[in-house]
């Protein structure tokens, strides 16, 4: 344990996928946590389900882009310099606490991408290093799925079967045989039985997009955060952290953050872990400048920050002239299909994508121009228009693999701050040539997908704006402190007693929704600086 | 009720309009008769960065109108004014649009007419369960990924 002086053993930055998973596993082992986060607990009477007008809440107090939403505890974003907008939520369980649950791992190929493909870095550790971690996560969260998938290695059994199968999967179904494609019903974090302590399972009633009122949805602040409270760990709400402080050995000591009431408040710490998301992690490393660390906590290697992927994400509809019922169950993560994930060079770019199968949304989003933004004509026609595409639509998400490229990064923005004076961050990205020859592959198998599926009409857009919710790579894990920021354990190169833990840590972004990884990536760092942290802190 | 943000002329306006925008539909009256220019009043009030581009919009209709009022317009001749007052100003005329429909679409009576019994929670949906059996072909493709 690190000095009774110390405030705690380990403090951790945000309480999202990241933060949650690691205060449970080390205060299982006895450390005294404490985890700052700048948002609140989500009130069950702020979820707007059982009102006729619940699907408002997706333009304002659960929209999806903080810029738009604007609570309080958010911090703006400067998006001008990217196509992808940054999507997050600020909140005890972070971007868990409205998402769709997709909870897919990675393959082994995604882990060694550089020896097979020739292309990025591999990562400082195999699949088979996560496996069991990624087992561990699932038991404690609960997934819904099925093993045996011949897309992916055999896993353990699904905590809960597959979530239910309605005409919308029929319609799917009928083009992916016709075309003999892979396809899988999703793993999701979404329990379809009851599981846990006292959770009820999913009763589709289909806008998980907007949160989970009845907490089916696996979100850390219904899973990992109950047990790390009962374990001891502190969890202080509206503490947004302004910098994390370092001694004149360059150790982190701790963070300075504002409290509820605006008051500056220290606290100290003999390990910080930063679980702010890809985003938000460095903009507090860039933040943190120092005399040892004039560019920033961890990066006179100038990397905190670079090398940031999204999954670029075409969205293509198919609009049925059966009724496909598509707003009634989970809206996300219902089948998979997997057939163009392993690199073709024969397709004319390396890696691959995930089509994932949706649903889609309810009358007034239909209108204003569903999932993939065609808003409904006005005026005569209006209602032949809007009934033959309510309830007749179904949406396949093409998620591609993102290349990390340097120039692709978060800055500080020089003069956009938060409420309290904080730099907010910038977003710089671009698109590489591979990822748009691939999404332009896609977006035609998606076409081919509808085709044989019987649509009488397909609408396509080709890169969604809103669709920033996976951060990744900004502090990328590694061996060499030249090209990478953290170890395998997620350790900082430059400041031993300094770790990152979200999901700034990926090398490579895989094709696949990267929740289940980071989280699993989370507790295998947590069990290491568990078992080492007298180590780490002397 | 009255108009929280809107003046009466403009909640009346607002109200024709809105009666092109989202005519008559079997029983159920246009959107403007339905009362949604007072919904969207509400929401101008609740969210100021509304206001711009839905007063922006209504201010030019009488301009686009001409010499008569566009109250005295036929429906052929409002639309026409109203089509181009969206080729002339898009964004504007679209953010009139979407709060016309979020008042409209909210609203049980019209969600009735969809064949919605009510908000999604607290009844949700009953849905048949996963058939494995439909995996039958998709098993037997073997192993599909690479190790590593």
């Amino acid at each position: 344990m690190a000095a009774p002086e110390l405030d705690s053993d380990v403090l951790i930055v945000g309480s999202g996928a990241s933060g949650a998973a690691a205060a449970w596993s080390l205060s299982r082992r006895g450390l005294r946590v404490t985890c700052l986060e700048q948002g609140r607990w989500v009130d069950p009477s702020d979820y707007a389900h059982s009102r006729p007008d619940y699907e408002l809440a997706r333009q304002t107090s659960f929209a999806k882009d903080p810029n738009v939403r604007s609570w309080a505890e958010d911090y703006p974003i400067n998006n001008s310099g990217t196509p992808i907008h940054p999507l997050m939520v600020n909140a005890v369980g972070g971007s868990t606490v409205h998402w769709s649950g997709h909870f897919p791992r990675m393959r082994p190929s995604d882990f060694r991408v550089k020896t097979l493909d020739g292309v990025a870095d591999d990562w400082p550790f195999t699949y088979w290093d996560l496996e069991p971690f990624y087992d561990l996560n699932d038991s404690m969260v609960g997934v819904s799925g099925l093993a045996g998938d011949p897309g992916n290695p055999p896993r353990s059994p699904r905590q809960t079967p597959p979530l239910a199968f309605d005409a919308g999967c029929e319609a799917y179904l009928r083009g992916l045989e016709k075309l003999g494609w892979h396809w899988w019903p999703s793993d999701n974090a979404l329990i379809s039985e009851p599981f846990g302590d006292n959770r009820s399972p999913c009763n589709c009633c289909g806008p998980c997009d907007i949160g989970c009122p009845i907490g089916a949805m696996s979100s850390a602040h219904v899973t990992y955060w109950p047990k790390a409270l009962a374990q001891g760990v502190q969890l202080i709400t509206h503490a947004r952290v302004e910098q994390i402080t370092v001694d004149r050995a360059g150790r982190a000591t701790g963070a300075l953050y504002y409290d509820e009431q605006g008051v500056r408040q220290s606290h100290s710490a003999g390990v910080v872990v930063m679980a702010a998301n890809g985003v938000g992690t460095p903009r507090l490393l860039l933040n943190s400048t120092s005399a040892l660390y004039p560019n920033g906590l961890a990066n006179n290697s100038g990397i905190v920050g670079a090398y940031l992927m999204f999954h670029p994400v075409a969205l293509v509809s198919g609009v049925f002239e059966e009724a496909v019922n598509g707003q009634r169950g989970p809206i996300g993560g219902l089948m998979n299909c997997q057939e163009f994930y392993e690199t073709d060079v024969s397709r004319g770019f390396v890696r691959g994508f995930e089509l994932q199968l949706s649903r889609n949304v309810g009358p007034l989003s239909v209108a204003n121009g569903g999932i993939l933004g065609y808003p409904v004509p006005w005026g005569n026609g209006h209602h032949e228009a809007l009934r033959s595409r309510y309830a007749h639509t179904m949406t396949t998400s093409v998620m591609l693999e993102d290349l990390p490229e340097r120039q692709n990064r978060v800055t500080l923005d020089s003069e956009l701050t938060d409420a309290h004076g904080i730099p907010a961050p910038r977003v710089e990205y671009r698109l590489g040539k591979n990822t748009q020859r691939m999404l332009e592959f896609g977006i035609a198998r998606a076409r081919d997908l509808f085709e044989a599926a019987e649509a009488v009409e397909i609408l396509v857009d080709p890169l969604v704006r809103e669709s920033g919710w996976h951060l990744m790579g900004t502090c990328r894990m590694g061996n060499d402190p030249d090209t990478s920021v953290i170890n395998g354990w997620g350790q900082a190169h430059e400041c031993p007693n300094l770790f990152v833990i979200d999901g700034s840590t990926f090398t490579t972004s895989a094709a696949v929704n990267p929740t289940s990884t980071i989280q699993a990536i989370a507790l295998r760092c947590a069990d290491w600086l568990g078992r080492n942290y007298r180590e780490v802190v002397e | 009720m009255t108009a929280q943000f809107l003046t009466p002329e403009e909640l009346a306006l607002l109200s024709l309009v809105q009666n092109e925008l989202v005519p008559s539909y079997g029983d159920l009256p246009p959107a403007g008769t339905l009362g949604a220019a007072l919904t969207v009043d509400a929401y101008l009030a609740e969210q100021p960065r509304l206001r711009r581009p839905v007063l922006t919009t209504l201010r030019a209709i009488e301009v686009r109108a001409g010499k008569t009022p566009f109250a005295e317009l036929d429906s052929g001749r409002r639309v026409e004014v109203l089509r181009k007052l969206e080729n002339a100003d898009p964004e504007s005329f679209s953010e009139l649009v979407k709060q016309t429909y979020n008042a409209y679409y909210t609203r049980p009576d019209v969600q009735a007419s969809l064949g919605i019994d009510g908000p999604p929670q607290p009844m949700g949906f009953k849905l048949p369960a996963f058939d494995e059996s439909r995996l039958a072909r998709v098993r037997a493709m073997g192993k599909l990924w690479r190790d590593a």
